[in-house]
């Protein structure tokens, strides 16, 4: 279990979630490459990327799975929710529609993920305070009632909240690490969404013997 | 000179890399070997980092005109080994004979008499001196060592960075497992830029006590220098000889002696306890200047005891410093002149069986060593008397020759690789206690250096090497020397740059090295869907990443297939290589009764991300596909239905028009009238009957047909009683129609054995299910009906 100094002890999954164009793989970019990428395309899909992390002197591996938002994906992208031991719920301060919709996320959340799973919510494009349509004090108090972490963020890197895409992924982190810490989250559940051990990136509610019915249907 | 041969050393140059510098070379070289005195040899001097080693080569012609005319035969470093001598040749004034020495390697050549030859051998000269001030490494040699008189390589001589390497592993797809190894080594490259080597006077010192108290101080031992050591590593035996102590491991002693170690320690500096540990008697204490203290990390020790109980105990101690882990050994080895194999023994059992349990790496793998105790070697051959004389006349020299440790060291037996100093000192054993005079008692041991220190690893310069002989209160004198070591010492600030920059470097390719792919279109649109027409769409997934990308389309939660029937995906799963694409056709046949297709395909890249392919198309209406029960309710053809109408019949909405459906009924009359050109019209009818939305003989009723297919009575009963009337009306319209049949079969060769059978499969409805078995029940039923 003594990982060497240049090890990581433990593999986060965690997941993006959130309406169609709030900024997600956005967040994601940010986080893993440190650049604002500008023209972004809708995600079709789930785009994945990794990054190592430091929580308490334990080297973190996260990884992240970006799901596309709109709506006709929404039955599929349930499938990435199971094992993740984040979620960061992504809504665009300037629109308040994806704030609206903040409540079905979180019931999919909820539904589809286990209770040590660590939400937080992004306030995202706070560099856009002239088109601001969702208060601070708004979310907050959603934030609040919920029991969710939150922040504002802007993944533009404009204006001093820039940091805080960095922070929601560390403070998630710092969370799902205080929860094993406490033993509140068992790490040998299969959908506790850490691992100890590294390993390549799978999902592991989508298993390998799937063909075994088309091949035979097939005549 | 070099101007001479400027071509040609720049084709030498070519055979190695850009840092190898060709310093000097000499051409037109004959060797002094029978077999091969034609060739055409060169000698190169290449210098890489300081260091030199003289290349012999081969050429394929008198004057080289590209590399693929060299070849390295040999490869002489020139070390401490190395030398080089020229000898006349009788019988010529040209030519003399350049002879290269180095271990068991004697090579001698013919050489031209000339400038060349000069200039030569004074280079080979020049740099023979400066390996000598610099103590070479020859790492650089071990690549053209594995390639001498092999084929010509010409590539590989490109500079080589650290990123390919980091490329091909990831490439390899075992990232999360070479991570570690991968930043290690890159941090071991990085090591000069984060480390800075500094020079630490370290103090060993050994003392046999003979179990005596101590009770004088130790000053004059352990501030024998100067200025204040940085580093302490202080060994005794003999700390008391009671029987209480050998057998409880415990004495009083050991801490009366440690407290004189601390109180007898340089006062110029403040030191701190590293550690201290003991075995039977025995115990060796690291101290450290207390300002270093804070950078040392990782201690740990480990005592061996060999040997009969008393006899000898050997212990030893380990300690990591800043970078590299050093280690310092202190043991008592087997005494008594007659015993050094006994000692040899002892030796290669403390280095077998330590075990550091923090940093469980073997002493020998310690960058640094020290080893110092009461070795116990002596001097052999010569009488006590002859050894005093000696002492006495200061002849060390002889005396050292009778050294059973120099022996044994000599012939490779014991501590070898380890260096010892000169030993300017008179034997260190036996004195009469509280005197600086030998052994006078009656055994009178004959004098000899039993209290050794040697040491063994890079950087480690021996100030002085030392009894001391007022230390008197033992029947050993302590023996110390002053050490100058180099250390590594890491810059914290730098190294938390270094090595998060690499953090960040790996997670930068770690992500670019993930899977990447394009799909042309992840929306595919199909015309409108016919029933049984197969329409095929295809799309170009392009491997844009940097490693080959796997791909494959897996299933969504909760579904068993990953895609629906009416798709079939060609190749489902496969592998594109970077920059190559790779084309999948996704064909669509549409055999139910669907009004659209849709579905969202997951494909998924191995250890990568998931992409969203999205399929979709209109279907069109169709009476194929249909139900019985709909189509017996409309009048006109299906597709001039409006939506209303259709879907009233499709719920058995709208009235019966027919007793079956006008489909069958125009087919079957079609073959009826038309009976000999009917072939397509008949493969119509059974497809039709084959695809109805539910089968003529309802599944429910399947089981039931299979269990009664041997009695007519039964059948009937089913037929008349339990089958849907519309059903019933299409089945037994059929029959009708094969029974007429039947009896033309003079003229059609149709009989009412193959007739039933060529057309029951469908007819009967049954399908879905495993059709042989059931077929033959249900033609049995229609063939008695028939008849």
């Amino acid at each position: 279990m003594s990982a060497g100094p240049y090890n990581y002890s433990y593999i986060f999954k965690y997941i993006i979630i959130g309406d169609m164009g709030v900024g997600k793989s956005c967040l994601l970019h940010q986080f893993t490459e440190k650049k604002f990428m500008a023209d972004c395309p809708h995600t079709i899909g789930v785009e994945f990327g990794t990054r190592i992390i430091e929580v308490s002197g334990q080297k973190i591996k996260l990884q992240i799975w970006d799901t596309a938002g709109q709506e006709r994906f929404r039955a599929v992208t349930r499938s990435y929710y199971r094992g993740a031991a984040g979620a960061l719920m992504v809504y665009d301060i300037t629109r308040r529609s994806t704030y609206n919709h903040l409540s079905s996320w979180l019931t999919d959340t909820r539904n589809l993920t286990n209770p040590s799973t660590v939400i937080f919510l992004i306030g995202n494009k706070c560099d856009l305070e002239g088109q601001r349509d969702v208060t601070y004090e708004e979310a907050s108090k959603f934030a609040e009632e919920n029991g969710l972490m939150f922040v504002e963020a802007s993944a533009r890197q404009m204006g001093n909240r820039g940091d805080n895409v960095e922070e929601a992924f560390l403070e998630t982190a710092k969370k799902i690490y205080q929860s094993i810490q406490d033993g509140r989250l068992d790490l040998n559940a299969a959908e506790s969404g850490v691992q100890h051990k590294p390993s390549q990136p799978g999902r592991n509610n989508l298993s390998a013997d799937q063909q075994a019915s088309k091949d035979n249907c097939a005549c | 000179m070099l101007a001479v041969h400027q071509d040609v050393i720049n084709i030498v140059q070519a055979k190695f890399l850009s840092a190898e510098i060709v310093k000097s070379i000499h051409l037109n070289v004959s060797a002094l070997d029978e077999t091969y005195n034609d060739d055409n040899r060169i000698l190169a001097l290449v210098e890489y980092n300081k260091t030199f080693a003289l290349f012999v080569l081969i050429s394929a012609r008198k004057k080289p005109i590209s590399i693929s005319d060299l070849c390295i035969e040999t490869v002489i470093p020139i070390d401490e080994y190395f030398s080089c001598d020229t000898e006349p040749i009788e019988e010529s004034q040209s030519h003399i004979i350049f002879i290269i020495t180095s271990k068991k390697i004697k090579l001698q050549f013919k050489i031209e008499i000339g400038i060349e030859s000069s200039n030569f051998a004074s280079e080979v000269i020049r740099s023979k001196e400066v390996s000598l001030y610099n103590p070479p490494v020859f790492v650089w040699l071990d690549k053209y060592i594995g390639t001498m008189s092999q084929l010509n390589r010409n590539s590989d001589l490109g500079e080589q960075s650290d990123t390919p390497i980091i490329r091909q592993r990831i490439t390899q797809g075992t990232t999360a497992i070479n991570r570690e190894s991968m930043l290690k080594y890159q941090l071991k490259l990085k090591e000069p830029e984060f480390t800075e080597k500094q020079e630490f006077t370290i103090f060993v010192g050994t003392w046999n006590v003979n179990g005596q108290p101590p009770s004088v101080s130790l000053r004059p031992w352990l501030c024998y220098d100067e200025s204040p050591p940085d580093l302490y590593a202080i060994g005794f035996q003999e700390i008391d000889l009671s029987k209480e102590a050998f057998l409880f491991n415990d004495t009083p002693r050991e801490a009366e002696w440690q407290k004189y170690v601390m109180e007898g320690m340089h006062p110029k500096a403040k030191y701190r306890l590293v550690a201290l540990a003991r075995l039977v008697g025995m115990q060796l204490a690291v101290m450290i200047n207390s300002q270093h203290y804070p950078y040392v990390k990782n201690v740990s020790y480990d005592t061996v005891g060999t040997g009969l109980l008393g006899k000898m105990a050997v212990w030893q101690f380990g300690w990591s410093y800043i970078t590299p882990p050093s280690a310092s050994v202190n043991c008592h080895l087997a005494a008594h002149v007659e015993e050094f194999e006994r000692r040899n023994q002892d030796y290669k059992d403390i280095n077998a069986r330590m075990n550091f349990k923090r940093n469980p790496i073997a002493i020998k793998d310690h960058e640094q060593v020290y080893w110092l105790g009461d070795l116990n070697y002596r001097i052999t051959d010569l009488t006590t008397s002859q050894v005093k004389t000696l002492v006495a006349r200061k002849e060390l020299n002889k005396l050292l020759k009778a050294d059973q440790l120099n022996q044994q060291k000599e012939r490779g037996n014991v501590l070898l690789d380890y260096t010892e100093g000169d030993i300017k000192f008179q034997p260190t054993y036996k004195y009469d206690l509280n005197t600086d005079i030998f052994d006078t008692s009656e055994k009178a041991r004959p004098p000899a250096w039993t209290d050794r220190i040697l040491w063994r690893g890079k950087g480690i310069y021996q100030v002085e090497y030392r009894s001391h002989m007022d230390m008197r209160i033992s029947d050993h004198k302590p023996v110390s020397s002053l050490f100058k070591s180099e250390i590594s010492v890491v810059d914290p600030l730098k190294f938390r740059k270094i090595h998060e920059d690499l953090l960040k470097k790996m997670d930068k390719y770690e992500n670019e090295y993930l899977p990447q792919v394009t799909v042309d279109q992840t929306e595919v649109k199909y015309d409108l869907v016919k029933f049984r027409e197969p329409q095929t769409r295809e799309i170009i997934i392009a491997n844009t990443g940097m490693v080959p990308a796997e791909f494959e389309f897996i299933k969504k939660l909760d579904e068993t297939s990953y895609c629906k029937d009416w798709l079939r995906i060609i190749p489902y799963c496969g592998s594109i290589n970077p920059g190559e694409t790779c084309e999948v056709k996704f064909e669509v046949t549409l055999e139910t009764s669907l009004q659209n297709i849709y579905d969202i395909l997951v494909l998924h890249l191995k250890g990568g991300k998931d992409m969203f392919i999205t399929v979709s198309g209109d279907c069109q209406r169709s009476c194929f596909t249909s139900s019985i029960a709909a189509l017996c309710r409309i009048n006109v053809p299906i597709m001039q239905l409006s939506e209303e109408e259709w879907r009233l019949a499709e719920n058995n909405e709208s009235g019966v028009l027919y007793s079956v459906p006008r489909e069958i009924w125009l087919m079957v009359d079609h073959l009826y009238r038309y009976a000999g050109t009917v072939q397509a019209v008949a493969e119509s009818l059974l497809l039709f009957l084959s695809y109805t939305k539910d089968p003529v003989i309802p599944f429910e009723l399947h089981d039931t047909c299979i269990a009664a297919a041997s009695n007519f009575q039964n059948c009937r009963q089913i037929i008349l009683q339990r089958v849907p009337d519309l059903h019933r009306n299409v089945f037994l319209y059929i029959c009708m129609f094969l029974q007429e049949l039947s009896k033309y079969s003079n003229d059609n060769g149709y009989d009412a054995r193959t007739l039933p059978l060529y057309s029951v499969t469908s007819c009967s409805g049954i399908r879905y299910v495993t059709r042989s078995r059931k077929t033959a029940g249900a033609s049995r039923i229609l063939s008695i009906i028939s008849s």
